[in-house]
């Protein structure tokens, strides 16, 4: 779940094409691209005065449900899928992030002056028709039109939000409105934790490279019921089904060896949940500090660590809007847990054309765990695949 | 193939004919070329630039004199969800050097900005856009500015906006996406809406919100305009640039008329020289005709000489054009700077259309003037061409009918002149009318005038005298067109000149009338800016509060958007003595400020009641801060500060609609017995160093004569070149008559007269043409002078002027005639009179 340590990269890469793109961006009149250019500008800048994440930390909520401006990067990150009641099946992704500009508070009379901005970007698979549709959206976090409270919780931009329950003010139960529509798509859904917040890593310390404080602060709520409406086509559906919310601040960004990751939030239907996160080398091999997390039917993560999974590529997809190839069917082995699975997505295309590209997409799987049948429903994120660094990227390019 | 051979060899045998024929024709095409080009580089400037800013915004939400609430972005943005849209925040700022220029300041929301321009975000290696969201009073220039003052991303750069000087820091260029945009960048700096906010102190407010709206969403329109507030509005993006293009129309149609009429000199001159092309060719015509040249190939043979000569002077006058325009478009610039709104054009667009125009016109003219000489060409009889008398029997007749044709044209044209329409090409149309009326005239007024003048010249001049003045009459066929020629080309100037002085006359009558307070505070103001830079309340109460004052006046300036367009308001707040001020066309001023008072009503200055038909008694509309509110108008006052004319009201009906409490300016009246100069020190020391204009009634009114000048300064120009024009035809036609006379005037030195004699018959001769022609064009110049003035100026602007007539223009006028006229005869008179003058009559 770690889409910021793409932005430094895409910066790089962004120097050298930045000018052609700008040029591409006037032609066609296109908003994404200005707003592209934006934040690898914005995603480059100096961390110069924002905290690192060095050592593990203690977690209150619900504070820590709320912003974290002193780290430059952090998101608030809501997967999902959802069905009605005669089984249409529907993915749904609504993410906010929050991009640090200066670590300092600003005491500028302006009431448009900012610290950051906000991205968020919303999509919905709707497996039925076969369409995925993804949308992006940009704001200062300023005037009223972008920023995040923890209490009561309430993250938005313009008028996507989470927005917290008050009725359930119970410290670590997370309850909320997950709220977003563009066009003709849009999702109103409550979502309810049946389970307490799992912290990732080592007490919530999320370490992504051997350097110290390259590392970030991540929980997770990983089994949220959820029940709401739909709108895709000119008609609502009424839907219920399991979310999940990745929660996550830092400082950092992507080691230089590092060409991305790809990973994965999966609810089993013994109750249990999976998360896990592979980094890839540019040659194409696991980076050690690759883990994942196994969440027992009571809620008790278990660490994994790189060696005690695997996962194989089975089938690959080819982008036909951006000619890039991702990875599109799993075979994934915890072995200690006697574990298999194998997963696909529900709909080959869920890639995110937008200021950073990238593949998240509803996923869903099956295969035995201790030789019983068991099946899982989630998310999948593939990050730095084709990212303008070719022929550094390995076998997924070519 | 003969008739081309016999015309090339005499176009080859009369080089300075053919070389002032051509200077004539491509000055009069370089004056028109110049001023469309200017105009239109003004112009496209003007166009592109808010074209460039205002992005791909199809409409705009508006609101009053203090902008719009930024709560309304929210409403729309995120209630509403109108998704293409974008807040603005405009503003100008002046640099501190000497040359002091203006840029706007455009704030805007990055993350909102790109449906609507261009830029931010391209190059990010030369904009720091993290610093420019979060730092203060940081700003984006383009590279082309950048160069201009000298500084680099990084460094500093002094601001004064409104009262104050602010340090701004460069933190990146603008690099443009094409040259259009480019052009818009050169005289902006791009600020973070915040940023813009805090230097133009508009926290709070936005100036406007873009939005992309498609034209048929009338829903998504309705929508919008149901969520604005009472003070706000919705108008299409196009209004506002349209509303200011239309503010500098009557401008530019004037400043082309004037060229026109350049061109029409030009072309006098042109028919002056090809009638004497002919007249001088009768002789080698008749011979034609004797051959069997038929009438056709004749009128062909001159119509083409004629477009020959065009078709190099137009080449030469297009490039000479180009350079004129160089020069002429600071001044087109300036001067709608100072009327109009800021605008910053340093170079002049190529526009084809300009060629075409000049081509057009330069060919057309010469070929129009060519007509009726090539008809003459045609009307030579075989057997009379070798008698010279008749045909000057013959043209003496032919004064008489010209005469009256001229003077049922003058009567036409007084008719299309006095017919009450406000189409200022027909009022040019019938000016032109006059001036070709009185060319008409001009032959048998010369020969009257030769007539009473002879024994005269008999009694002053001797037989010299007498000799010229005869020969000028008896010569009509010649001396009659050039004597009309040249009398236009010198009217052309005394009209324009004595406009200049009639609008310089009431601009100083009324700014003496006007401006009745001793010492003026203002706070700096710059054209177009809906709301002017406002005065520090502290000062102005601590002005009013200063000893030696006796009373105030204040002024508040606003301008109104709407979807009519522009009004400039102007909020007074002054005492009933003191508004006596205004002058009154329409109304009483007693009872009109008894209204002002307590009721909602207003006055209008004459040029806003002329453009928008008003009257007193009628109803304007206003969009005030609580929604759209009528004005009833209870006078009409003359005003020659703004040619699209201004609205005035008081302060306490001002203060019951707008929330906008600002002041401009203040006029401080001295208690009796007070020294001014000493006051005027005192105030300075109040302002301390706020930056305001000081000035004592004296130094305003220079204030406002220099940019009165400034103005008129292109006009001037304009009048220049057409002196020049004349001043080259007098040249030109009278030196191509003297060299003419090559043969007689050696038959008269043969038969006894000194070279001395024959070099006074000369210049006596020439002086008496151009004294004639000096002479006639003082009616016509004044003639002119009145239909610009009461007829033209009136239908473009609305304005009441009185017709000052300075004696020393008319003496100019006539000076310029006589001054030409003597230079024009001195080569030929040296040339014939040291001429021996066998060798002349070799010729025989």
């Amino acid at each position: 779940m770690n889409l910021r340590f793409f932005i430094a990269p895409v910066v790089l890469s962004a120097m050298l094409a930045g000018v052609s793109c700008v040029n591409k961006a006037h032609e066609q009149g296109n908003s994404h691209e200005t707003a592209r250019s934006i934040a690898r500008t914005l995603g480059d800048a100096d961390a110069t005065g924002f905290a690192r994440a060095y050592a593990p930390r203690e977690f209150v909520f619900p504070r820590d449900h709320g912003p974290h401006p002193q780290y430059k990067y952090e998101w608030w990150y809501v997967t999902g899928n959802v069905q009605t009641a005669n089984g249409r099946h529907f993915g749904f992704q609504l993410t906010f992030f929050r991009i640090g500009l200066t670590p300092i508070a600003t005491t500028r009379p302006s009431a448009w002056a900012t610290e950051g901005i906000y991205m968020a970007h919303f999509a919905l698979s709707d497996v039925a028709s076969g369409q995925f549709h993804a949308f992006e959206r940009f704001s200062r976090a300023a005037a009223g039109l972008a920023g995040a409270n923890s209490t009561p919780l309430h993250i938005w931009l313009e008028d996507w939000y989470l927005q917290g329950n008050e009725a359930r003010r119970a410290a670590e139960d997370l309850s909320m409105r997950v709220h977003a529509a563009e066009n003709d798509v849009a999702i109103d859904l409550t979502v309810d934790s049946d389970k307490p917040i799992v912290l990732q890593g080592e007490r919530g310390l999320s370490r992504k490279s051997a350097t110290p404080g390259n590392a970030s602060y991540y929980y997770s709520a990983t089994r949220l019921r959820t029940h709401g409406v739909v709108r895709v086509g000119g008609q609502s559906f009424s839907v219920e089904g399991l979310s999940w919310l990745d929660r996550e601040w830092s400082t950092s960004a992507l080691d230089k060896e590092q060409a991305g990751w790809d990973w994965f939030a999966l609810q089993l239907s013994d109750g249990r949940e999976l998360m896990y996160y592979q980094l890839r080398r540019h040659d194409g091999t696991v980076h050690p500090f690759s883990q994942g997390t196994l969440v027992s039917v009571d809620g008790v993560g278990h660490r994994l660590s790189a060696e005690d999974v695997q996962l194989y590529v089975v089938d690959r997809w080819q982008s036909l809007r951006t000619g890039v190839q991702y990875p599109s069917r799993w075979q994934l082995r915890v072995q200690q847990a006697q574990l298999d699975l194998t997963i696909e997505p529900y709909l080959p295309n869920q890639e995110l054309d937008v200021s950073v590209r990238y593949w998240e997409g509803a996923v869903h799987g099956s295969g035995s765990a201790h030789t019983r049948a068991v099946s899982a429903s989630g998310y999948v994120e593939l990050v730095g695949y084709g990212s303008g660094r070719q022929g550094q990227l390995g076998p997924a390019v070519r | 193939m003969i008739l081309a051979r016999a015309s090339r060899h005499y176009l080859r045998r009369h080089p300075w004919l053919l070389s002032l024929s051509i200077l004539g024709v491509a000055l009069g095409v370089a004056v028109v070329v110049a001023v469309d080009l200017a105009n239109e580089s003004a112009r496209r400037g003007f166009l592109l630039s808010v074209e460039a800013l205002s992005g791909r915004a199809t409409h705009e939400v508006v609101g009053g004199p203090l902008g719009l609430p930024e709560e309304v972005y929210r409403e729309l943005r995120i209630t509403q969800r109108v998704r293409l849209s974008a807040p603005v925040i405009e503003g100008y700022a002046r640099t501190a050097d000497p040359t002091g220029q203006t840029f706007k300041i455009l704030g805007i929301d990055p993350f909102a900005e790109g449906h609507f321009r261009t830029l931010v975000g391209t190059r990010e290696s030369q904009a720091d856009i993290t610093r420019l969201l979060t730092q203060p009073a940081t700003v984006l220039l383009s590279p082309r500015t950048a160069k201009r003052l000298g500084v680099r991303p990084g460094d500093t750069l002094n601001l004064r906006i409104g009262s104050n000087w602010r340090r701004v820091t460069i933190v990146g260029l603008l690099e443009a996406p094409d040259p259009v945009t480019q052009q818009a960048f050169d005289s902006v700096l791009v600020a973070d809406i915040a940023t813009a906010q805090e230097l133009l102190d508009m926290q709070g407010r936005l100036s406007h919100i873009d939005l992309v709206i498609r034209d048929d969403d009338t829903e998504l329109i309705q929508r919008v305009r149901a969520a604005l507030p009472p003070g706000a509005e919705i108008v299409r993006a196009a209004n506002r640039s349209q509303a200011l293009d239309q503010m500098t129309r009557a401008f530019r149609v004037n400043l082309t008329a004037l060229s026109l009429l350049a061109l029409l000199v030009g072309v006098f001159l042109i028919y002056n020289i090809m009638t004497f092309t002919v007249v001088q060719r009768r002789v080698l015509i008749g011979t034609l005709r004797a051959l069997g040249v038929t009438r056709l190939q004749l009128y062909i043979l001159v119509v083409a000489e004629a477009l020959v000569i065009g078709l190099i002077g137009t080449v030469l006058g297009t490039a000479l054009g180009v350079l004129i325009a160089k020069g002429l478009v600071g001044r087109v610039v300036q001067t709608i700077n100072d009327l109009y709104f800021v605008l910053s054009v340093t170079s002049i667009t190529l526009v084809p259309a300009s060629f075409f125009k000049g081509i057009a016109l330069g060919l057309g003219a010469t070929v129009v003037a060519a007509l009726a000489p090539a008809y003459e060409a045609t009307r030579t009889e075989v057997a009379a061409v070798l008698r010279r008398s008749s045909i000057e029997t013959r043209s003496r007749r032919r004064a008489f009918a010209a005469a009256l044709y001229g003077t049922a044209l003058a009567v036409v044209a007084s008719a299309i002149l006095l017919f009450p329409s406000r189409s200022l090409l027909l009022s040019y149309a019938g000016l032109f009318a006059v001036m070709i009326a009185f060319a008409l005239l001009a032959p048998l007024l010369t020969l009257a005038l030769m007539r009473a003048c002879r024994p005269i010249m008999a009694r002053i001049f001797g037989i010299i005298g007498e000799m010229a003045a005869g020969g000028v009459a008896a010569k009509l066929s010649r001396t009659g067109t050039a004597i009309a020629a040249l009398a236009v080309a010198v009217s052309a100037t005394i009209g324009v000149g004595i406009m200049i002085d009639s609008f310089r006359q009431s601009f100083v009558d009324w700014l003496v009338f006007t401006l009745r307070a001793d010492i003026y505070v203002t706070a700096p103001v710059v054209q177009t800016a809906p709301a002017a830079a406002t005065l520090d309340p502290a000062l102005v109460a601590r002005l009013a509060a200063l000893p030696g004052v006796s009373e105030i006046s204040t002024l508040r300036r606003v301008r109104l958007d709407g979807p009519g367009g522009v009004i400039q308001l102007r909020v007074l707040h002054t005492n009933a003595r003191h508004f006596e001020a205004f002058q009154f066309k329409q109304g009483n001023v007693a009872d009109a400020w008894k209204a002002l008072q307590d009721s909602d009503t207003v006055i209008v200055s004459e040029p806003y009641a002329y453009h928008h038909r008003l009257s007193v008694g009628d109803t304007i509309t206003l969009r005030t801060d609580g929604g759209m509110h009528g004005f009833n108008i209870v006078g009409i006052y003359y005003d020659y500060g703004s040619d699209e004319g201004r609205v005035t009201m008081s302060r306490r009906i001002y203060e019951r609609y707008w929330r906008d409490r600002a002041i401009t300016s203040v006029g401080l009246y001295a208690a009796h017995l007070t020294d001014i100069d000493d006051l005027l020190t005192r105030v300075q020391a109040l302002a301390g160093t706020q930056e305001v204009l000081i000035r004592s009634n004296q130094a305003l009114r220079q204030a406002s004569l220099e940019v009165f000048d400034r103005t008129f300064a292109i006009t001037a120009i304009l009048r220049l070149l057409a002196t020049v024009v004349a001043f080259i035809g007098v040249l030109s036609a009278l030196m191509a008559l003297q060299l003419e006379r090559e043969r007689e005037l050696a038959v008269l030195r043969a038969t006894g007269l000194t070279p001395r004699q024959v070099w006074q018959l000369v210049t006596a001769e020439t002086g008496l043409m151009g004294l004639t022609a000096g002479l006639l064009a003082l009616p016509l110049g004044i003639g002119l002078a009145l239909a610009l003035v009461l007829v033209i100026n009136r239908r473009a602007f609305g304005w009441s002027l009185q017709v000052a007539i300075e004696p020393t223009l008319l003496l100019e006028g006539l000076a310029l005639a006589l001054v030409a006229a003597v230079l024009a005869g001195l080569y030929p008179a040296l040339k014939m009179a040291s001429a021996p003058p066998a060798l002349a009559l070799r010729t025989e």
